[in-house]
This record gives structure tokens, C-alpha cells and sequence, in this order.
């Protein structure tokens, strides 16, 4: 009896290792195959209408990025200006000077965040671009899709180009590795390239949307942008074509310059394109735009207190010119919400444009991550009018349009600003480069458009710009250095 | 007839014994039990009629006498030594001398999936006593193994219940999952800070490849098999272990006081803006001012209690602990608390089945701190006071300072409110079944549920300008973890003539799966905890967010033990795993094949007559390990959906999501292979022995990510994938000398060291360098380079030739157009007239050269005295503080002491502009040695007399008092030069200090009971 009890415990005993030792192979490929967890994989994307949907939103949600709107933005094409420059306290991030004074090298990593937030946007752009025409969905929607996406890929490279000339042009998803690397294109193929893309966004896109849509790039916001790209390229009467175009669209400045720039005015109807931002507690992480933070009075609960208006364009505004008070928040004076700004602190003045009213800031999120960023405005429609208008020989129309800007800066004063009068071609001119200093400060417009307008040495010699350099900013070092020398420098960097 | 007499009495079990001695006489037998090391008498040993439970113990002489048959065996049993079973053959005199167990662990190793004879290894595998362990003051088991293994570097974090960092042989992996693979009692871990080291019985650290080889899948960083006390034959014993001690900070870096801050601060300003008027018009007047490290830092205490059971009958054992330790942080509010028990059984169910479990829990409450802490402490200005004189906060923005110092650190300290609790149960079940005599075939499933709960809490308040909030906010995160391993052996071992073979085969499957849950709500009030829920929160603002991570493995093993005479051993192992992470794109399996091969060169009979030599073995070997400790699934494409992608259109947040990554269409395994060649030698009667070894270890298409060009648009600009191969060469030295003298005086000193180089054979960019180290670093400058024939991770920058002292001499130098009287001159190493980044060069590595470490053991009478001493040397650190400077932070002493503040005042130090872009790139100036060599620990202990003890039934009291870090020898100017890497950054940044957890020193007086 015993010997059988030890044999049927060897017995048992090896069914038992036998079977475990072959049932472990049996289930070893289900067992193996492991999926993302908690992400979705990209084959089961580019599906639905509802994919092409999160996907175009995506495009949008990532033009709020710090990257896209605080430091890399301001720096790269604001600080430079006349209009604008460091601020903040003395000791606090002194880099920034480097952009005022035209020092910065290549190696300054604003430099790579600016273009890195552009190529970010590019990419989701042909995302969209190659992967939604082959989801089987709604044929307007996707034509509204595909445009909405080359409003934001021309915009991102008129950004680019406008910043370093030359740069790679991706228009298409790198296939493998093979296509990671690529040259920088001509910038005449680049500017192209963004008036293809401006030139189907316009077709595709809606004048406007309902309500639920509102904030979407339009008809209007595709043919102002390139009316600014003909512009940055002179060719005039292109400029004057699609500004004509879109002030027959149902623009109109808004009476109040002041108040077109709080957060109850968002996307009023001189509103052609905004970054929509919002502060939504339900939503972690949306709140991601620092735009007005970055730039929020210094030694307030507002914020940081960079990029702050200069002495210069202080100056440039005519006597009882609304805008001056608008833009510039001075030290020591009552906004119009009724915030007391602080008599003593690091600046004498900060940037109006994008206050938000203390009472409006929440703690726990960026200070005044709601306000929408102001990438374009009528009234840069009604200048680029008149400017081409001017060039193209119609001073009449040219006034119209820049006195119609004017009228508005009164603020309903008579006897202040008065309307240009004057015949010679070349005054006109002046005014209206003039009218966009003052109309457009601190909204990321005066560097590129002073150097647009050839006056660069004129206006900013003074603090080191050296024409043959200073057009375009240098490529970053790093992305130079990850090419092995596919990406080349520009002259003087 | 006597055999198959034999043969029923084994397999009847204990009852038939029992009747068996019922028919034989009875006679008395007398003896005394010693040890078998110092020979000294052994009180309270049990001594036990086998299959009987009469049973009695020796006297304080270490006397027994007991009535037992003439035919019976007795079992002699006392903790810490090997049981004795001695048969009495009608004796009537048994003297017995008791091994110690640390004799026999000498003796027997532990290694992967069993042990062996520690003359039979032919790797490389060190052994460590749990009692070496528990004799310091460290919570965390690992890292009191700090010197105590050649070759494995641990790094230390100050922070209560932290885990330390360990490096075995240097660094092997940039990527991924850098840490040791754990085995505890077979199960894996990735951390063990939730063991108490009071229940360790003995760790086994397996260094070489061929010992590492059956673990495959993990052990390219190295195993370290952890076996937990299991109860031991005998009366219950019951051991109290308690101590309670405090840490000081030690090495306080001593910062500028308000007046020098004042001062260097207008030097500041001048520098930025010469016509800039000054913030501190009087900087005198601010006197002294804060001391901030003063005001945040305090005397933590300490305390630890630690109660055991231990004892069983022949069928069943058992041992349970319960523990209890308290740490305060040294920064005031952190404070870390942690229980544990465990509980192990084992039964001898038949004869040929074993079965038995061990389970344990750990629960641990911990107050927190906020992260950046040591930064605010560090950058606080000291013109700013703790309070004002009407008690409230001073504010920084009164003082114009703002910007990277716009804080109060009490406000911080005040206000933070992060409680985590984490409660974890781990164990194991086995069976253990003999058969057909040389078979064992054991089964094991063991697992872990680990659930750790963060819950933060902002109330509305408003303490300083920039240190406010209006909105209460209630933030909890749960993780768990939920993992299994099942294990299957079969094991053969047998003997014929001279040849000793075991052959062991098994499989293996795991599963590991975290989750997580985050969520958060606005509007939370707060009139007690009961109030924080998240139900409680506004309608509207509560958010939610989870994810996870699944991976599973499958693996089979073997492996060939094979000796001949004791004197020639081979070993050969194999295993092959399949692994998850691998799946869809990947390498799913990968073979890890391992031989090695010893000579005990002592056992050959042409050296039986020299007396030089007590033991000599040679030994060699080869292995294969793999690491798949890589993130889950890297070659699947997936889809970014995050608030950032989020949408607003007309105030509506709409989802986004799209593709914002690249990944590799391939992955290799990573892979490490190794060759070690060792000896192992005794001289002088054994009292001298020797261990030395030497390795050469390479990992192959080593797994981590690159970066790529930004204009590829992804999130991240980097790309996994198979990038590099790396190379550890190193040397190991082990000397122990141990001796006692006739005068009850017995020493034992054993001193070790490691040398490693570490270099990178090639990488997959070519001479392309991979840039790292940018955490903590002004402007996130790349600090390390990564590149063929360097180091991993060496520090790269400017070197520093000197201080521009006056205009001239900066426009006589490259930098003209740049730099200011006051700022480093960098030198322009390839002489073409203008800095920049083609003129940088390596300026140290991060890589401990030499690791060393001296443990001894003194004991006279009733007194010991253990002392280790540890340190590394042919290091750098870099000194990231100095410059990480966004507007007015302060300044460490020494920097205001040495400044460079006009021309001829210093040749070595800037200016207070530091911080700018120039001063603050990586440069040769914030590179300094990090050698040091500390006095780890030393505690003096005394056994109070045994013929006191035995009056109150007591069997042994031990009272002790130690230190642990009393003394650290450094000449670098932070807090510590024992940094690790950034966790999220890895290898690459190693050895950057970005505000370091402090070093300090405990001192404990502790008491130890066994009843």
C-alpha cells in the first residue's frame, strides 16, 4: 500500500509537471500579445468622420502652446521691434535682450522652440492632410477639413519663412527615416507653396459657422492671410484683390479699440483670426496657453511682465490718440476694469493687449490663459488696402481705408487724428507704415514689417540690426547639428 | 529486513517512531553544546527528542541533560545556528558543537532558482548577511549595502523612505528600466523599500553574466535574490529589536547673508543694466537677515520597533514579525511612517512534500514635501523675513525680488498638504515534491497588490503675492499595482563515484499590470479630512485621468551543474524569453545562453603537502543577459489625445487627437554580455581570504531614444531604437582577515574595491554625440555627451581659462562681442577666433572610477564594535546651483566670498552675472571632484551578562548606539557629491547636482531582546 501511494504521488507529480510545462507554450501567444494600454494604436485611427473631427481640433488646441504664443513667439517676433522689448525685472531671464539687440546666436533656444512649435503644427496639419481623404465621411466636411488644415500649415510656414527664410519644406508625412532629413527649400518655393495652400483654403473654407463653430479658420481668415503673404512679397495687386475681397465679407472694426481686446469681446466682428484659448477646470491641462501671462503686469497676481511697450512707441502715437492709453498700460494709472497698477515696479509700462483684469485671473491655471490670442484683425485688412491701393496708383482708396482706421482711434473725439489728406504717393506711403506701427504695437506685427518695408537699418540700427544679417533669424544650432550638415546657416550666424 | 524496516518508518512518518522508541529504555544523557566558531558555551539551546515533545534547553554553562531512549536521535536547535540531529547509540555523553549559520552561508550560496555550494560557483556572486544589514540605521534594505559589495555602487538619497539608486559594474543601460532586478523569496521586484530589513536573512547580489543568465529577461542590470527569515525548528523565540536616534544635516552649504545678498544683487543689476538704479540702496542695513536652510531644516527623528517569532516543530515552521518605523524628513513637515508584517509557514505535509508560504504587508503613511523645496531654500533672498512684525508672511515682492525667488519657503512648508499612503501585500505559495530520489520538482506562484494613494490639498489662501490661491483644489491619485509569477522546476541531482551533477529545468510566467487613476475638483472646503472628496467639489470643475502599462513574459530555463572530485566545475545555463514589450514589431523571444568553469586547484594532490595555500580555485565564465525593461509596445504608432490638443470653439473645449510621434518599424533586444575570470584564495589558517575577479561587459544595440530634427513636428523631437553599445571593464578586490585572539578579543576586517571604466563603443549616429543632462541646468543647456570612446554621460562644456577683468582684455579675447569684464573666458580650442559650441570639450566623468569600502567587526567579552567606512574617488559632479538663476536668487557664501566684483578680485570666479546665457552654459567651473569617503557606520554594542539574563528568563539583551554618516570627507561645495541620475532623465544626468536631497547623519541608541 505505501508503494503505491509513492508511486501515485510520482505519478501525479509528473502529469502535473508535464502538463504545466506544456500548457505554458500553449497559451504563450495570447499571453504574449500585449496591447497599448490607456492609448489608442494609429491603425485603429483615421476611421470615422469622428476621427477627422479630434484630429483638425488637435490643429487648434496646438496653436495655443508656449512654443506657438509666450516666449519662443514674443521672442522671435516681438521683442525685436521697436515696439516692444524685454521687460521684467533687470535679472530676470536677461537672454531676452539677446533678440532686442540682435545678438542672439544660433544656439538661443528660443530659437529652436519657435521653429520646433511651427514644424509641430505643420505635422498635424499633413496628418490631417494624408490620412482624412481616405475616411469614408461627409464630403463638405472633409473639403472644410482639409482647408482648415492648409490655413494653418500656410500659416505656420509664413511664420517660418517670415523668421529664417529658407527652411525645410515637409507638405507631406515622411514615409521612414529615409525622408526625416531633408534641405531647406528656396524660400520662393516656400512662399508658394503657402499660396497653394491659401488658395484652397479659401475655396473650401465657409465665410462663416454657426455659433457652436465659431473661432474656426474662415474664407476671410485664409484671403487675409494671403493678402499678407502678397504683401511680404509685394506683389500689390494681389494684396489689393483679396483685401478688396474681404471687406465685402461683413468686417467691421469694432467701436471700442480699448475693449476689441477683452475676453467679452473675443471674435467680434473685427476679429479675422484668433488662437482660442479658455480656462476650463472640467478639462485638465487645456489651459495651456501662457500668452498673457508671460506679458500680465509684473508684481501683480497678473503675471511675468515680459515683452513690454517701449519708450519709442510711447512716443509714436498723435496727440489724443485712444490707442495709446489702449495699448499701453502705464504705471501708477486705473484700467478701465478698475485694476490700480502698482505706482513703483520693474517697467514703467506692459502690454494692454493682453491684459486680462485681475479679478478674471484664477490661481491654479497659467494667469489669464483664457484670453484669445489676436493673429489677425480688420484693421490690418483696411492697412494692407491702403498700402496697396497706395503702390497700385489709388490714393483715394488708399485713404479711404486708412482713414477709416483712423476714425475709429478717435474713440469719438473730434479734433484729433485727422484724416490723411495728402496726394504725394510717398506720404501716403509713410503714413500708412506709421498707422500700422501704431495700430498693430505689441501685436507681433512691426519687426517683420519694418524689415518688409526695407527700413530695417533706418529703424533699428540704432540698436545693432546690420542689414545682410538681420533680415532672418539664424536656423538653431541643434537642428543644424542633428542634420550633419544637411541644414545649412544663414549668412552672417 | 532492517531496510524495508527503514522504508515504512520513513513513509509511516512520525507515529510510527513514536511507537517504535515507545518499546526502547530509557536512559539519561548529559552534554555541553558549543559553538563551533569561538568555541565558547551555548545557553538556551533546544534540545529535543526527535519525534517527541520532550524536550529541554542548556543552562548558562551551555549544560543539558534530558531522559531520552538509547536508540533516539536528538536535535539540537538554537537561531543562527544549523540544526544537529546527533542519534544517542546509548551515549550517555553528547558533546555537541553547533555551526553557526553564517558559517554555512559561507559555505552555501544562494543563486538563481536554488543554491550552491559556494565552492561549486563558478560566477561571480557576493553574499550578504541580513544581520549586516539591520545593524544600521538605514530604512531602506539596499541601502545599507552601500561598501559593503565590490563593484556595486549605491547612491544614497537622504529623502525618509526613498530607494537608493544601484549600479552593479557600471552603467549598462541608458533607458528604460535602469534599476537591479529583485528577487524576493521568487518573486520580482523593481524597488524592496517596502521590506524591513529586520526580516532579511541574506542577500545574494549576482554580478557576473553567467549567474545573471537564468534570470534573462531582467538581470542585464544586475539581481539581487533576497531570502526572508524562515522559521527554524525549535521553541518559540521570541526577539524584540528597537532603536530611536535623529538626523542632523551634515556639510550645510552656508548661503550669502541678507546684507552680502543685498549687495551681490546691486552688483547684479549693474551687470544687466549699468544705469539700472540699485534695488538695496542700503545693504548694511539688512544685517544678517534669514537664514532660510535654518528656518526649513530641523533634527529629525527617528524611531523603529521590530518584534519576531520564530520556532516550529520537525513537520512545521513558522516565523512572524511585526515592524514599526517612524522617519522624519529633515526638512520640517516630511515625516514617513511605515508597518510591516510578515508571516511564513512551512509544512512538511509527507515525507517527499513540502509546502509552504510566505505573506507580508506593508503599510506606509507619508507626509510630504513640495519637490521643489530645496530649491526654494536654496534661492530664497535672505533680506526677506519668515514673518513680519505683525506675524504675517514676508513677501519677496515687497523686496522688487520676484522672478525665480518670488517666494516665502515657510509659506511653502505651511501650505503644502500631500498625504500618500501605500499598502502593499506581497507573497508566495510553494509545493515541493521528491521523488523517485534525485527528483525535485517545485511549484511556486507568488504575486503583489500594491495600491498607493496621493492626496493634495490647496486651500484658498493668500500668503504673499505670488504665493496665493482663490480656489481650494483637491487633488487624488491612486496607482496599483497587480502582478503574478508563476514558477515551475524540476530538478535532478545526483552523485556517481567522483561526478556531481544537478540539472534543473523550469518555466516561467508573469504578468505586471499599473493602473492609475488621477483625479481632481475646485471649491473643496475644508473643516476636517472627512471634508476632502471629491463629491464635494464645484459641479463642473472635477476632472479625471487614468492610464496604465501591461506587460507579461513567458520564459524557459536549465541549467547543468557538474563537478568532478570537487575539483573541476562546470556550469551551463540557458534561458529564453518571450516578453511583451517586444510584441507587434519587435524581438519577441530572445536565447541568454551562459558556461562557466572553475579549478579548485587546493583539491589536486600536488598540492596537498604545501601549507602556503589553505584554498586556491580559478574560475571563468561567459554569459548572455537581456534587458527588457523598456517601455511597453515602443514600435506601436498610437495616438496623442490630451488637453493640450483640446479645442475651443465658441468657449467649448472639444477632444483633439492625432499622431504626434515617430517610432522605429524594429526592435532588437538589448542585450548584455558578459566575461568574468576570478580566484578565490585562503591563506594563514583561513584567516586571510581573498576574492578578486575581473570583467569585461558589453551591452549590445542598447535600447533608448535619440533625439531627431525638430521639424519632423513631433511632440517629443525623439526617436527609440537600437542605438548604441557600451562597455564595463572593471576589477573587484575582496580581502577579509579574521581571527580571534585567546584573550575573548575577535576581529574581523574586510575591505573591497571596485574599479569600472566605463565607455561607449559606438552609437548608431556615428560621431554624432547624444546630447543629455539638461535638468536642472540654466536655459536646459545639455550639460553631458554621450559619444564613441567616452564615457555614458560625460560632462561637456567650455573650459574655463579665466575672468575677463576690464574691457581691454575682453576685446583682446574671442568672445569680444559678447562678453563683459566679469564673465568667464572660455577657451577657444580650435583656435578659430570666436566661442562657440565646436569649442567645447569633456570636462569629467560622472562614473565612479574606484568604489570602495571597509567593513570590520570587533568583539572583547560582552563588547562589539562594527565600523565600515565607504566611499568613491575618480569622480565629478557637476554644480548645477550656481548658475540656475532666473533673477535674484541667492548665493551660496563661497560664491559671494570668491566673486569676481572689478577688476583684479578674482581670477576663478565670475560675476554675480553667473546666470547669464554665456557664464551659465556648461563650462569647466561648475565641474567638480566628487570623491569622498564617509565613516558609514559604526555602532558599539554590549550583551548584558547572561547570568543576569537567565534570573529573568531572558535570553539575551543587547544594548547599542550608532552612527551612520557621522563623518563625510568631501572637498565639493554642495550639501553632497553623492548624486545619482534624474530619474526621468537617466543616465545621461548622472551626476548633476539640480538641488540635491541633503546629507545627514543619524545617531540611534537601540536595544535588542530575545526571550
Amino acid at each position: 500500500m505505501k508503494n503505491y501511494k509513492n508511486n501515485y504521488i510520482q505519478k501525479v507529480s509528473i502529469i502535473a509537471l508535464c502538463s504545466t510545462l506544456l500548457t505554458l507554450p500553449a497559451c504563450k501567444k495570447d499571453f504574449l500579445n500585449v496591447d497599448p494600454q490607456a492609448q489608442q494604436p494609429a491603425v485603429t485611427f483615421w476611421k470615422s468622420q469622428d476621427d477627422a473631427t479630434k484630429a483638425v481640433n488637435a490643429i487648434y488646441g496646438n496653436l495655443r502652446s508656449w512654443e506657438n504664443t509666450a516666449f519662443p513667439a514674443l521672442a522671435v517676433e516681438s521683442i525685436p521691434g521697436d515696439d516692444a522689448e524685454k521687460g521684467s525685472s533687470v535679472n530676470d531671464a536677461s537672454y531676452l535682450n539677446n533678440f532686442d539687440n540682435y545678438s542672439a546666436s544660433s544656439t538661443e533656444g528660443q530659437f529652436q522652440g519657435f521653429w520646433t512649435g511651427q514644424y509641430q503644427n505643420i505635422n498635424l496639419c499633413n496628418q490631417v492632410l494624408a490620412n482624412i481623404p481616405a475616411i469614408n465621411m461627409d464630403a463638405s466636411l472633409k473639403a472644410r477639413y482639409l482647408a482648415e488644415a492648409k490655413f494653418v500649415r500656410a500659416y505656420s510656414y509664413f511664420r517660418l519663412v517670415r523668421a529664417f527664410g529658407d527652411v525645410p519644406l515637409r507638405l507631406s508625412l515622411p514615409k521612414d527615416a529615409s525622408e526625416f532629413n531633408i534641405p531647406r527649400t528656396p524660400k520662393a518655393q516656400v512662399w508658394a507653396a503657402i499660396e497653394k495652400d491659401l488658395d484652397d483654403a479659401a475655396a473650401g473654407l465657409p465665410q462663416s459657422y454657426p455659433i457652436t463653430d465659431l473661432g474656426r479658420a474662415t474664407k476671410g481668415a485664409a484671403l487675409a492671410l494671403h493678402a499678407k503673404v502678397a504683401m511680404y512679397q509685394a506683389k500689390w495687386d494681389q494684396v489689393l484683390s483679396f483685401t478688396n475681397t474681404v471687406m465685402t465679407l461683413g468686417y467691421d472694426l469694432f467701436p471700442n479699440y480699448e475693449q476689441s481686446f477683452r475676453l467679452n469681446n473675443e471674435n467680434n466682428i473685427e476679429s479675422i483670426f484668433e488662437i482660442q484659448c479658455e480656462i476650463k477646470q472640467n478639462i485638465a491641462g487645456s489651459a495651456t496657453s501662457q500668452y498673457s501671462q508671460v506679458q500680465g503686469v509684473r508684481g501683480t497676481v497678473a503675471g511675468w511682465g515680459f515683452n513690454v511697450p517701449t519708450a519709442t512707441l510711447a512716443a509714436a502715437y498723435e496727440a489724443g490718440d485712444t490707442r495709446r492709453d489702449a495699448t499701453i498700460i502705464f504705471r501708477g494709472e486705473t484700467t478701465p476694469e478698475g485694476d490700480i497698477i502698482p505706482a513703483t515696479g520693474d517697467n514703467p509700462m506692459y502690454n494692454q493687449k493682453s491684459y486680462v483684469p485681475f479679478s478674471l485671473i484664477i490661481t491654479g491655471f497659467n494667469e489669464g490663459a483664457q484670453q484669445n490670442v489676436r493673429v489677425m484683425r480688420f484693421a490690418d485688412v483696411l492697412l494692407m488696402n491702403a498700402e496697396a491701393a497706395n503702390e497700385l496708383g489709388n490714393p483715394t482708396q488708399a485713404k479711404t481705408s486708412l482713414n477709416r482706421v483712423r476714425a475709429r482711434a478717435r474713440g469719438g473725439v473730434s479734433g484729433v487724428l485727422p484724416d490723411v489728406t495728402s496726394t504725394d504717393k510717398d506720404a501716403i506711403r509713410q503714413a500708412i507704415w506709421k498707422e500700422r506701427q501704431v495700430e498693430l504695437a505689441m501685436e507681433s506685427d512691426r519687426y517683420f514689417d519694418v524689415i518688409r518695408q526695407g527700413r530695417g537699418t533706418a529703424v533699428f540700427g540704432t540698436k545693432g540690426w546690420k542689414a545682410g544679417k538681420n533680415e532672418v533669424w539664424p536656423i538653431p544650432s541643434t537642428e543644424i547639428d542633428l542634420s550633419a550638415g544637411t541644414l545649412t546657416q544663414n549668412p552672417g550666424y | 529486513m532492517k531496510r524495508i524496516f527503514t522504508r515504512i518508518s520513513v513513509l509511516a512518518g512520525i507515529c510510527l517512531l513514536a511507537i517504535n522508541v515507545a518499546f526502547a529504555q530509557n536512559i539519561t544523557v548529559k552534554g555541553r553544546v558549543t559553538d563551533g566558531g569561538d568555541k565558547s558555551t551555548i545557553p538556551s539551546v533546544s534540545v529535543l527528542v526527535k519525534g517527541t515533545q520532550n524536550g529541554t534547553q542548556t543552562d548558562a554553562t551551555g549544560a543539558f541533560s534530558i531522559n531520552a531512549p538509547a536508540n533516539a536521535t536528538l536535535v539540537f536547535t538554537y537561531i543562527g545556528y544549523v540544526t544537529q540531529e546527533v542519534p544517542v547509540n546509548n551515549r550517555t555523553t553528547l558533546n555537541i558543537v553547533l555551526a553557526s549559520n553564517s558559517q554555512q552561508l559561507d559555505q552555501v550560496v544562494v543563486v538563481g532558482y536554488g543554491t550552491q555550494r559556494k565552492i561549486d560557483v563558478t560566477g561571480s556572486v557576493a553574499s550578504v548577511k541580513g544581520e549586516d544589514i539591520s545593524k544600521q540605521a538605514s530604512v531602506n534594505p539596499i541601502s545599507a549595502l552601500q561598501g559593503k559589495v565590490a563593484g556595486v555602487n549605491i547612491t544614497n538619497s537622504g529623502s525618509p523612505g526613498s530607494s537608493p539608486q544601484i549600479t552593479i559594474r557600471g552603467t549598462g543601460t541608458i533607458y528604460g528600466n535602469l534599476g537591479v532586478l529583485y528577487v524576493v523569496d521568487g518573486v520580482w521586484f523593481d524597488d524592496v523599500s517596502f521590506l524591513n530589513p529586520s526580516d532579511i536573512e541574506n542577500l545574494s547580489i549576482l554580478k557576473d553574466a553567467s549567474s545573471q543568465s537564468i534570470y534573462g529577461i531582467r538581470a542585464a542590470n544586475g539581481v539581487v535574490l533576497i531570502t526572508t527569515k524562515k522559521g527554524k525548528t525549535g521553541d518559540p523565540v521570541i526577539s524584540y529589536n528597537g532603536s530611536v536616534g535623529y538626523k542632523k544635516v551634515t556639510n550645510q552649504i552656508e548661503m550669502a547673508n541678507a546684507t552680502e545678498y543685498a549687495t551681490i544683487i546691486n552688483e547684479l543689476i549693474k551687470s544687466n543694466d549699468a544705469t539700472a538704479a540699485p534695488l538695496f540702496a542700503n545693504p548694511a542695513s539688512y544685517g544678517e537677515g534669514t537664514n532660510w536652510y535654518n528656518q526649513g531644516f530641523r533634527n529629525a527623528l527617528q524611531t523603529n520597533h521590530q518584534i519576531s517569532v520564530n520556532g516550529g516543530t520537525e513537520k512545521t515552521t513558522y516565523n512572524f514579525s511585526l515592524g514599526y518605523t517612524n522617519e522624519e524628513g529633515i526638512v520640517k513637515t516630511q515625516d514617513y511612517t511605515r508597518y510591516t508584517a510578515k508571516l511564513s509557514n512551512d509544512f512538511q505535509v509527507l515525507k517527499p512534500l513540502k509546502i509552504g508560504y510566505t505573506v507580508s504587508g506593508t503599510a506606509i503613511n507619508s507626509n510630504d514635501i513640495d519637490g521643489g523645496i530645496f530649491r526654494q531654500l536654496y534661492a530664497a533672498g535672505p533680506v526677506v523675513p519668515v514673518y513680519y512684525a505683525d506675524g504675517s508672511y514676508g513677501d519677496a515682492n515687497d523686496f522688487g525680488l520676484g522672478g525665480g525667488n518670488n517666494f516665502n519657503p515657510q509659506v511653502t512648508l505651511d501650505y503644502f498638504n500631500q498625504k500618500s499612503k501605500n499598502y502593499r501585500i506581497t507573497g508566495n505559495v510553494y509545493a515541493e515534491l521528491t521523488f523517485a530520489k534525485h527528483f525535485t520538482f517545485r511549484t511556486s506562484a507568488g504575486g503583489e497588490f500594491a495600491q498607493n494613494e496621493v492626496r493634495a490639498y490647496a486651500p484658498v489662501y493668500q500668503a504673499t503675492q505670488g504665493q496665493r490661491n482663490t480656489q481650494s483644489k483637491l487633488d487624488i491619485k491612486r496607482d496599483e499595482n497587480r502582478n503574478w509569477i508563476v514558477e515551475n522546476t524540476l530538478t535532478y541531482k545526483n552523485t556517481f563515484g567522483d561526478h556531481n551533477i544537478t540539472i534543473l529545468a523550469g518555466t516561467t510566467a508573469q504578468r505586471r499590470k499599473n493602473y492609475f487613476i488621477n483625479s481632481a475638483a475646485f471649491d473643496v472646503p475644508y473643516s476636517s479630512d472627512g471634508d476632502l472628496y471629491l463629491a464635494l467639489g464645484s459641479a463642473g470643475t472635477r476632472t479625471v485621468g487614468d492610464g496604465g502599462s501591461l506587460r507579461t513574459s513567458a520564459s524557459y530555463f536549465g541549467r547543468v551543474n557538474y563537478s568532478f572530485k570537487d575539483r573541476y566545475l562546470l556550469n551551463a545555463t540557458i534561458r529564453r524569453d518571450g516578453a511583451s514589450q517586444f510584441f507587434n514589431g519587435g524581438d519577441l523571444w530572445g536565447n541568454f545562453p551562459a558556461v562557466g568553469a572553475g579549478w579548485v586547484v587546493t583539491s589536486e594532490d600536488f598540492m596537498k603537502d604545501q601549507k602556503v595555500v589553505n584554498y586556491l580555485k580559478l574560475k571563468g565564465s561567459w554569459g548572455k543577459v537581456g534587458n527588457a525593461g523598456v517601455p511597453v509596445n515602443p514600435t506601436t504608432l498610437t495616438i496623442a489625445q490630451g488637453g493640450n490638443l483640446v479645442a475651443f470653439f465658441n468657449g467649448v473645449g472639444y477632444t483633439g487627437a492625432s499622431v504626434n510621434s515617430i517610432v522605429p518599424s524594429f526592435l532588437n533586444w538589448e542585450r548584455t554580455v558578459g566575461t568574468d575570470l576570478g580566484l578565490e584564495a585562503r591563506f594563514l589558517d583561513n584567516r586571510l581570504s581573498i576574492e578578486t575577479g575581473f570583467y569585461n561587459k558589453k551591452t549590445q544595440q542598447a535600447i533608448f531614444d535619440i533625439n531627431v530634427l525638430s521639424s519632423i513636428g513631433t511632440a517629443s523631437s525623439k526617436l527609440i531604437g537600437n542605438q548604441a553599445d557600451f562597455q564595463n571593464r572593471g576589477f573587484e578586490f575582496l580581502a577579509t582577515y579574521a581571527d580571534k585572539t585567546k584573550s575573548d578579543f575577535s576581529y574581523s576586517v574586510s575591505a573591497n574595491v571596485g574599479i569600472n571604466n566605463n565607455k561607449v563603443l559606438s552609437v548608431i549616429t556615428g560621431l554624432n554625440p547624444i546630447y543629455g543632462g539638461g535638468q536642472g541646468i540654466a536655459n536646459g543647456a545639455l550639460a553631458t555627451r554621450t559619444v564613441q570612446g567616452s564615457p555614458i554621460g560625460a560632462f561637456f562644456g567650455y573650459q574655463v581659462a579665466g575672468i575677463f577683468q576690464n574691457a581691454a582684455d575682453v576685446a583682446a579675447s574671442a568672445q569680444k562681442t559678447s562678453a563683459k569684464p566679469g564673465d568667464f573666458k572660455y577657451v577657444d580650442t580650435n583656435g578659430d577666433g570666436v566661442i562657440d559650441g565646436k569649442d567645447r570639450v569633456v570636462l569629467g566623468n560622472p562614473n565612479p572610477k574606484y568604489s570602495y569600502g571597509l567593513s570590520s567587526t570587533f568583539g572583547y567579552k560582552n563588547f562589539d564594535l562594527t565600523l565600515d567606512i565607504q566611499g568613491v574617488a575618480d569622480v565629478d559632479v557637476y554644480n548645477a546651483n550656481i548658475a540656475y538663476r532666473f533673477g535674484n536668487e541667492n548665493f551660496s557664501k563661497d560664491f559671494y566670498d570668491n566673486r569676481w566684483h572689478g577688476e583684479g578680485t578674482s581670477t576663478t570666479y565670475p560675476s554675480a552675472n553667473v546666470g547669464s546665457t554665456a557664464n551659465a552654459a556648461p563650462n569647466s567651473f561648475y565641474v567638480e571632484d566628487g570623491s569622498y569617503i564617509r565613516l558609514r557606520n559604526i555602532q558599539l554594542g554590549y550583551v548584558l551578562p547572561a547570568s543576569l539574563m537567565n534570573k529573568l528568563s531572558i535570553k539575551k539583551v543587547r544594548v547599542f548606539a550608532d552612527a551612520q554618516n557621522a563623518v563625510n570627507l568631501f572637498g565639493y561645495k554642495g550639501f553632497t557629491p553623492e548624486i545619482g541620475y534624474d530619474t526621468g532623465s537617466g543616465p545621461t544626468s548622472r551626476g548633476i547636482d539640480a538641488n540635491v536631497y541633503p546629507l545627514s547623519a543619524t545617531y540611534r541608541l537601540g536595544l535588542q531582546v530575545t526571550f
